[in-house]
């Protein structure tokens, strides 16, 4: 087994890293303040309610990116010998859950206003002796909480790319998304005004919907990674191209005649195990270790490579058994 | 900045009372204006509502009888029992109701109320209970309510909030 210097970044990372972290305490300070002027504006629109309980559900993200980034680069222990990586996974499936079930409840509860023609009551706040519409004020307190949150998303977005980590890109995503959730209140509150009583829950559901269908996202990609599926680019959209790499630059070794190679990722780490029928028998031991260093050099993700020599590569053993399931999916860029 | 802030809310707050916002999903308001009649439910609850015969009186009347002249219109009381009055508001049989509520009472789920009148004792915040949505008009009352309120606060045993 062989495994890359532990869990120290490249500079390059560990710079993005310090950044990720302010980013995210100052999205937990900046989600804080929203959270409190929505909280005092919220009156009993239930585009309001939606739009501040996705707001709370706005601060998973960056504390479980926090807690993760200590947790996560734990090195390996007695008790856990493969490392704490999944720590993140496990959160970020946490994390979707909360997102999907409170999504669905309050959809139905959107659903339920409408069904029951519930009227919105927004009521009135002094304001320098003058009683003032609460609904005028909710519009610029939704776009405190829909505008700023767009631009931290957009820094977000970059890193995560640069760190390879999904969690920080699934936050990134939602911060960027969060004008719409914005918008779509601010629509149910000019719809008041004008005296549309449905316009609230028919607001609220759309927001609600959108919580939901995050959530159902996210609980895809972790179960996903939770299942060692072939690794993946942030953004779930591609296969990963370093597991091909990985069998290239072994293919191109002159002592090896085939290999095969099983990556599985966890957190933004790759473990990956390598099975190769030697062409040259000698020296075979050392031949094992250079190589599996100078393939732990190939990206700074892949962190642990098994190199195993073997007679033939599996499933060719046996006469008339099925060739093994691919290792390696075919990749869309050698498709013809 | 922050007093820049509340003068543009309040320029907002005009311009657009001008256009008539927020709106009525059921046109009290418009009612009120067409009609000039107000149709206030009274729950006997003396000092803050008494019903003497046909007449009704207290602080909390005369608040309702100050707002329909701001807006040219008469009262005409319905006298009844909380649960039936609510229920009235709540099919728009009636436009608001007084019974010395207060902001706990358990009928403001099913209705809205206007800003508080007065403080009858600490924590005890007394509202008018409004039909349910009608935004425009209960922006109508609680304008209402801060022009009175100085005078709420002369009343025996009344605090401003």
């Amino acid at each position: 087994m062989r495994t890359a210097p532990p869990f120290d970044l490249p500079e390059e990372q560990r710079r993005a890293l310090a950044r990720a972290r302010r980013l995210a305490w100052l999205t937990i300070a900046y989600l804080t303040t929203v959270v409190v002027a929505m909280y005092l504006v919220l009156g009993s629109s239930q585009a309001m309610k939606t739009a501040w309980i996705e707001d709370l559900l706005s601060f998973i993200p960056p504390i479980a990116f926090l807690v993760s980034a200590r947790v996560a680069r734990r090195r390996p222990d007695h008790r856990f010998p493969f490392g704490y990586q999944r720590a993140t996974t496990i959160a970020y499936l946490c994390g979707a859950l909360a997102l999907l079930v409170m999504g669905a409840v309050l959809l139905g509860d959107a659903a339920l206003k409408l069904a029951e023609r519930e009227h919105p009551s927004i009521g009135s706040v002094e304001l320098a002796g003058r009683a003032v519409w609460l609904g005028w004020l909710m519009i610029p307190t939704l776009a405190w909480s829909g505008i700023p949150v767009v631009l931290l998303g957009h820094a977000k977005l970059r890193l995560a790319e640069v760190l390879h980590d999904k969690v920080l890109h699934a936050d990134a995503k939602m911060n960027k998304a969060d004008w719409l959730t914005a918008a779509a209140a601010v629509a149910g509150v000019v719809g008041i005004a004008f005296g549309l009583w449905w316009a609230d829950a028919v607001a609220a559901g759309a927001i609600s919907f959108e919580i939901g269908r995050d959530g159902v996202r996210h609980l895809r990609a972790a179960v996903g990674d939770l299942m060692d599926r072939t690794p993946t680019t942030t953004d779930y959209s591609r296969e990963d191209p370093l597991p091909a790499r990985l069998e290239a630059f072994l293919l191109e070794q002159p002592w090896i005649a085939a290999a095969a190679v099983r990556v599985r990722e966890e957190g933004h780490m790759l473990f990956a195990d390598a099975v190769v029928v030697p062409r040259d028998e000698r020296d075979l031991v050392e031949r094992i270790d250079r190589t599996a260093s100078a393939a732990l050099r190939i990206d700074w993700r892949l962190h642990d490579l098994v190199l195993m020599p073997v007679r033939r590569l599996p499933g060719e053993a046996i006469p008339g058994r099925e060739p093994p399931a691919r290792v390696v999916p075919p990749q869309p860029a050698a498709a013809h | 900045v922050h007093r820049a802030c509340v003068r543009g809310l309040l320029w907002l707050g005009l311009a657009t009372a001008a256009c008539g916002l927020p709106r009525d999903p059921e046109g009290t308001l418009d009612r009120l204006h067409a009609t000039g009649l107000l149709r206030a439910g009274a729950v006997p609850n003396p000092p803050w509502v008494i019903v003497r015969g046909g007449a009704v009186s207290g602080p909390e009347a005369a608040i309702v009888e100050a707002f329909a002249a701001r807006h040219g219109a008469a009262v005409t009381w319905v006298v009844g029992a909380e649960e039936r009055l609510v229920e009235r508001l709540e099919e728009r049989e009636l436009d608001l109701v007084v019974g010395g509520f207060t902001q706990r009472n358990p009928s403001l789920s099913r209705a809205s109320a206007s800003r508080p009148l007065y403080e009858s004792s600490p924590g005890k915040r007394h509202v008018v209970l409004v039909a349910p949505g009608e935004n425009g008009f209960l922006l109508a009352l609680d304008r209402a309510v801060l022009a009175a309120r100085d005078e709420l606060g002369r009343l025996p045993g009344a605090a401003t909030p």
